[in-house]
């Protein structure tokens, strides 16, 4: 037992002698403390909740894409909202209806057929021919003969004013009943 | 007494030719987010017989066995009695729609008429448009707004209820001065398209002729001349064409005989395509989310309106388009959460580099 002895005292002695040469003592001290702590206390802190979301804060190149990306998002955002926002404004000012239109066709709609009819040397496709032509030439009489008379009564009112301003305040009074020709 | 006979002339001309047995009708499409479309008829008729009312061939859209109605009659203040049929059909897709208009067997099967539907995202908002196209007739008119100004423009395309309260309203004189213009100036159109539709169509039939010495350029040149004339001897025209003179005028003595068949044909060619076979309605639509867009009448429940004349689609194709948005929410909670996430890195990194 004692050279046995003797050998391990002469290995601890060389090893007590010749020590590692630390260059950053503070940094080992540094990490062995935080290790004790993590096993003195193993929850989460908010500090390393903070690091480990916004670790990216610390990358250039990823900030500066995300912070762009955000300023786009805001840019698109109000652009996409001013131009709905000046068409809805638009949309306000278009005429609003407050009837429904119903689909009869107008007395105008007649008198164009009947324009087309005379321009065209009196002639109804064969398949729309469902009055005679007689009738049509008196009809179209009738039409020329109530446009003079429309004409005259049109000069007359427009050559007196009292007339004019009285005709105008009948169909103020009249506006919403039905006014017999 | 003679107005009233002329009002009952006119009434009976309206019947006979436009109306029929067609029913006034009202079609409301309800377009839904996916492109289905749920569209609504109103057919209202005072045709007493009942195998003449609602008739398919007379109804203005596509309609068949395939749609559920009801049928209803109301009765108004002098008791007389009005039919109204309520028709509902839902549209898987808008070539559904097509398919109906494509095989439509009804009043209006002449017209080339068809439907859009679009939907583009745009991150916050979903748009959506939709569109009903109706195809113009003549090959060779003028557009109508190349006669009349914005306001007259407005009144042309405006319902004819909405004409009807203006033209007795407050301002009723200025609203009948612009009938009388929008009349008077739509009269010249018509005249010139169809001086326009007369030239093209005589022009192509003898284009193919040997010896032609007229040229659709020469008989354009003359168009103008052709419209004053037809204006200056309207009431004459009749005589006038049947004795050769206006031909004559138009292109000669000698083209005159040559090509009497090739004129006659052309102006019955003409003729068929401005007395087109159309019966009108009206067509509402109502879009899915928040409306931001259209050409159509706004009615106080955001449903949009358009009278549908043969008039509107004669020289240029007519659409009715509706535009609207509804928001993403999902992408705006997404973007709410992006922004403060950024904007907190950025606090984050103030705090520690301070």
């Amino acid at each position: 037992m004692k050279p046995e002895n003797e050998k391990y005292n002469k290995v601890l002695d060389l090893l007590r002698k010749s020590k590692p040469d630390l260059d950053s003592t503070d940094d080992i001290e540094r990490e062995v403390i935080k290790r004790i702590e993590r096993v003195n206390h193993s929850r989460l802190s908010l500090s390393d909740v903070i690091d480990f979301l916004f670790g990216w804060v610390y990358i250039q190149w990823v900030r500066r894409s995300l912070i762009a990306a955000s300023i786009a998002l805001v840019l698109v955002f109000v652009y996409q909202q001013s131009v709905i926002l000046k068409r809805i404004d638009y949309l306000s000012r278009q005429t609003i209806v407050n009837e429904r239109e119903n689909g009869s066709a107008p007395a105008d709609e007649v008198e164009k057929m009947l324009m087309v009819y005379r321009n065209s040397g009196r002639r109804f496709p064969t398949k729309n021919i469902t009055i005679s032509e007689r009738q049509m030439k008196e009809l179209i009489e009738s039409v020329n003969e109530l446009q003079l008379k429309y004409k005259d009564l049109e000069n007359l009112i427009e050559g007196d004013p009292e007339l004019k301003e009285m005709i105008e305040k009948k169909l103020i009074e009249n506006n919403h009943t039905k006014i017999n020709l | 007494m003679k107005r009233k006979s002329i009002k009952l002339g006119l009434a009976l001309i309206l019947m006979l030719i436009v109306s029929c047995n067609e029913p006034e009708t009202v079609v409301t499409d309800y377009v839904h987010p996916d492109g289905s479309v749920t569209r609504k008829i109103e057919m209202k008729s005072i045709e007493g017989d009942v195998k003449k009312r609602f008739n398919v061939s007379d109804i203005q859209v596509p309609f068949d066995s395939t749609w559920i109605f009801r049928d209803s009659v109301e009765y108004d203040k002098k008791g007389d009695e009005t039919w109204v049929r309520r028709a509902e059909k839902q549209f898987k897709s808008i070539d559904e729609i097509n398919l109906a208009y494509k095989s439509d067997s009804g009043a209006n099967k002449v017209t080339s008429r068809h439907a859009s539907f679009k939907k583009r995202f745009k991150w916050f908002t979903s748009e959506f448009r939709f569109s009903e196209r109706i195809e113009k007739e003549l090959s060779y008119g003028y557009p109508v707004k190349g006669f009349l100004n914005n306001e007259e423009l407005l009144y042309f395309y405006s319902p004819e209820d909405l004409k009807t309260n203006k033209e007795k309203g407050p301002d009723s004189l200025k609203f009948r001065a612009l009938s009388d213009s929008v009349k008077r100036k739509t009269d010249i159109w018509t005249a010139k398209n169809m001086v326009s539709e007369w030239i093209g169509e005589f022009a192509k039939l003898t284009e193919s002729k040997a010896d032609r010495n007229i040229s659709l350029q020469s008989l354009k040149s003359r168009e103008d001349d052709f419209v004053t004339l037809i204006e200056k001897e309207d009431k004459k025209l009749d005589s006038l064409w049947k004795n050769g003179i206006l031909l004559r005028e138009f292109i000669g003595d000698a083209n005159a005989l040559k090509y009497k068949s090739e004129a006659d044909s052309a102006l019955s060619i003409v003729t068929n395509k401005l007395l087109i076979k159309f019966s009108d309605y009206s067509v509402r639509i109502v879009m899915p989310g928040k409306l931001i867009g259209t050409n159509g009448f706004i009615d106080r429940g955001q449903v949009l309106l358009w009278p549908v004349k043969s008039d509107y689609f004669m020289t240029e194709p007519y659409e009715m388009w509706a535009e609207s948005k509804t928001p993403n929410t999902w992408a705006w909670i997404v973007s709410g959460f992006f922004l403060a996430f950024v904007l907190t890195g950025v606090i984050v990194r103030i705090i520690k580099k301070g």
